[in-house]
């Protein structure tokens, strides 16, 4: 299926045709559900207790995530930053809490109410997480072909969309292993946005990249994020991505085993009543 | 997930040389399918001017360029201008990042013709047959090496991984070797006992067994097993150990790869394998004796008594000394198909794949050149 022809249609190049933008007009249509911005929760964590073993890592935490916002989990390493993203996208089972996604318990959703809830997510993973053996388009095309009733030729130009949205068009019959880290990651994403999940997820999104691949990743997620309205949940501690990248930040602690700070970025920067806090935003050795 | 009966997607209003499409349905994924039949029924041709109006459009994905794509397509050269009126600031923002092409180099991928394609296959066989052979020979050739050395340096042996793969792929592998064989033996009866109460020669019963297993199904069996336990289990771990940079990090860190991987494992394996062999040559002789037990109707001394007579030394040991070889193949070729991997997990089930069946291979072939070697020396 894949070995077909691609139609590559640019809309920007077709001169007969035109996409007229009238922003007035738009105030009068309602807005799509997901491209919706507004103050209303779309994740809810509730109580959220994770221990492997004997060991408690994150201990009664709670917080929202509302629609459309750049949502970023920070903390030092070990703080169970991504043990709780995990959480989020049903990875594992918290051993008490409820984390609802738009009203719905995704730890006590089984089979297809879980399918339904995750089709909500798109995951973007450390290590990329692409399909070794498949092509990136085979990556791509592998949701759409599951999960909805697409042609073919709409499949694939649906798969042109996404990699010439994060900068890979001509890349489709690529191997994963035959392209660099950061093209990788952003396969990943192209990936990850292939149903046009209202989440998308990003463990470490820039782990592994040079300072401009990484700064890249970050412009990218703001502009899908100002584009499509798509709330994005981002695990990193990279704090130039943090603080030029996310709209609110929660801070976690290993210590702790929770929340030590929340708030818009550059508010924690400056939060010197909190050593810790301060310490991090400001990268602030601490004594060994 | 959706209702196929009676889904109208357009509004259709037509005027003069004008046509209004007003979509009703979400442009997704999901939805944006039933508009193409629609789209494809339309006569563009008639109409100077298409209004697509989008004000009730309240569900789109990036599946909206799509729908843009063909209706544009189909306007094509029917000389008829598409206006896209009430178009959402939404809906203009997804066009525009999603149609804007990111900087990034172009991919270098020509595409070639088949027969050019099929031809490179071929030869990239060719060549990856030729360099396999060649790395396997430089492999073995450094293992002799280390084995050479490996006297003088016994006691950098890691003494518990020894014991952790002479136990794994030793005493682990006697159950399904015994149970293996011991059928081996019985089926092996059975059919020779068919053939040999024509001839009335019963007793020969335990001389077929006894030396068949002894000399080749004994060793042949249980290394064709321990190539499939463990040979593919050394492929797989060295494997995950190549692509996750743990054998990168060893090799920074001063250590002797061969020593330190691969002959703890490979003796592992060729000192158990003599054990197991002599263990199912038992198992196979013991189904032997049930056979004749029961289709012949011999008794256990006399069985007992015409092996004794049939089986000499020479059958046992060549069965024994091909084993010890066996066993050296099978597992330094999952060793060295370990090494090979290299990617990702996909990279590392190929070669485990490989590592068994390159295994089996040389034993097969081992066995055919020390058949014939021992048939010329008398043995």
């Amino acid at each position: 299926m894949i070995e077909e022809k691609k139609e590559i249609s640019n809309l920007s190049n077709n001169n007969s045709n035109e996409i007229e933008d009238n922003s007035k007009a738009s105030n009068t249509n309602s807005l799509s559900l997901k491209n919706s911005t507004n103050n209303e929760p779309i994740i809810q964590v509730k109580n959220l207790t994770v221990q492997y073993d004997d060991r408690v890592i994150i201990d009664n935490i709670s917080f929202d995530i509302m629609r459309g916002e750049i949502f970023m989990i920070v903390g030092g390493s070990g703080c169970g930053k991504s043990t709780v993203l995990r959480q989020i996208i049903g990875l594992e089972i918290p051993i008490e809490g409820e984390i609802l996604i738009n009203g719905e318990d995704i730890c006590k959703a089984t089979g297809k109410d879980k399918v339904h809830i995750l089709n909500k997510f798109g995951v973007l993973f450390q290590s990329s997480g692409l399909f070794a053996s498949m092509t990136l388009a085979e990556n791509i095309a592998l949701k759409l072909e599951t999960s909805t009733n697409l042609t073919n030729s709409q499949i694939l130009e649906l798969i042109n969309i996404k990699l010439t949205s994060v900068g890979l068009a001509g890349y489709e019959s690529f191997l994963p292993s035959e392209i660099s880290g950061g093209m990788k990651k952003r396969a990943a994403l192209a990936r990850a946005m292939a149903l046009d999940p209202p989440i998308l997820c990003f463990d470490e999104p820039s782990s592994g990249l040079d300072p401009v691949t990484a700064a890249t990743m970050d412009e990218l997620i703001k502009e899908l994020n100002s584009a499509l309205g798509t709330t994005m949940v981002v695990v990193s501690h990279d704090l130039d991505g943090v603080i030029n990248t996310a709209q609110r930040v929660i801070m976690l602690d290993k210590d702790a085993k929770g929340i030590i700070a929340e708030g818009a970025p550059k508010e924690l920067k400056e939060m010197k009543e909190n050593k810790k806090v301060y310490d991090f935003f400001n990268r602030i050795p601490t004594s060994i | 997930m959706k209702d196929t009966n009676n889904i109208e997607p357009f509004e259709i209003i037509k005027k003069d040389n004008e046509l209004t499409l007003k979509p009703l349905i979400p442009i997704n994924v999901y939805y944006g399918d039933y508009y193409f039949e629609d789209i494809e029924k339309l006569d563009f041709e008639n109409y100077s001017n298409i209004i697509v109006d989008l004000a009730d459009v309240t569900e789109f994905d990036s599946f909206l360029i799509v729908f843009y794509n063909k209706l544009n397509k189909t306007a094509e050269g029917k000389n008829v201008k598409i206006n896209y009126i009430n178009a959402s600031e939404e809906q203009n923002n997804l066009v525009n990042v999603l149609s804007k092409e990111q900087k990034e180099e172009k991919p270098n991928k020509q595409k070639k013709p088949f027969f050019y394609n099929y031809l490179e296959n071929i030869g990239l066989k060719v060549k990856t047959m030729f360099s396999d052979m060649y790395v396997f020979i430089e492999f073995t050739g450094n293992l002799m090496i280390a084995l050479f050395k490996f006297p003088f340096k016994i006691k950098e042996l890691r003494i518990k991984d020894f014991a952790y793969y002479f136990n794994n792929a030793g005493v682990n592998a006697v159950p399904i070797v015994i149970l293996i064989v011991f059928l081996l033996g019985l089926i092996t009866g059975y059919q020779g006992a068919l053939l040999l109460k024509q001839f009335g020669a019963d007793r020969f019963i335990a001389d077929l067994v006894g030396i068949v297993i002894a000399r080749e199904l004994g060793p042949l069996m249980t290394a064709i097993l321990v190539a499939g336990r463990s040979g593919s289990a050394y492929a797989a771990e060295i494997g995950t150990m190549k692509v996750s940079e743990e054998i990168d990090a060893l090799k920074t860190m001063g250590m002797d790869l061969y020593q330190f991987l691969i002959i703890p494992r490979v003796l592992a394996v060729t000192i158990a394998i003599p054990f197991i062999t002599i263990l199912a040559d038992f198992a196979g002789i013991v189904g032997g004796l049930v056979a004749a037990m029961t289709a012949l109707d011999m008794t256990f001394t006399g069985y007992s008594n015409e092996l004794n007579r049939a089986l000499n030394y020479s059958h046992l040991f060549s069965g024994l000394f091909k084993s010890i070889i066996f066993g050296f193949l099978v597992s330094s070729v999952g060793c060295f198909r370990g090494l090979q991997a290299s990617g990702g997990a996909e990279s590392v089930g190929r070669f485990t794949t490989a590592a068994v069946v390159t295994g089996v291979l040389l034993i097969i072939l081992s066995d055919a050149v020390f058949t014939f070697l021992f048939q010329v020396l008398g043995i």
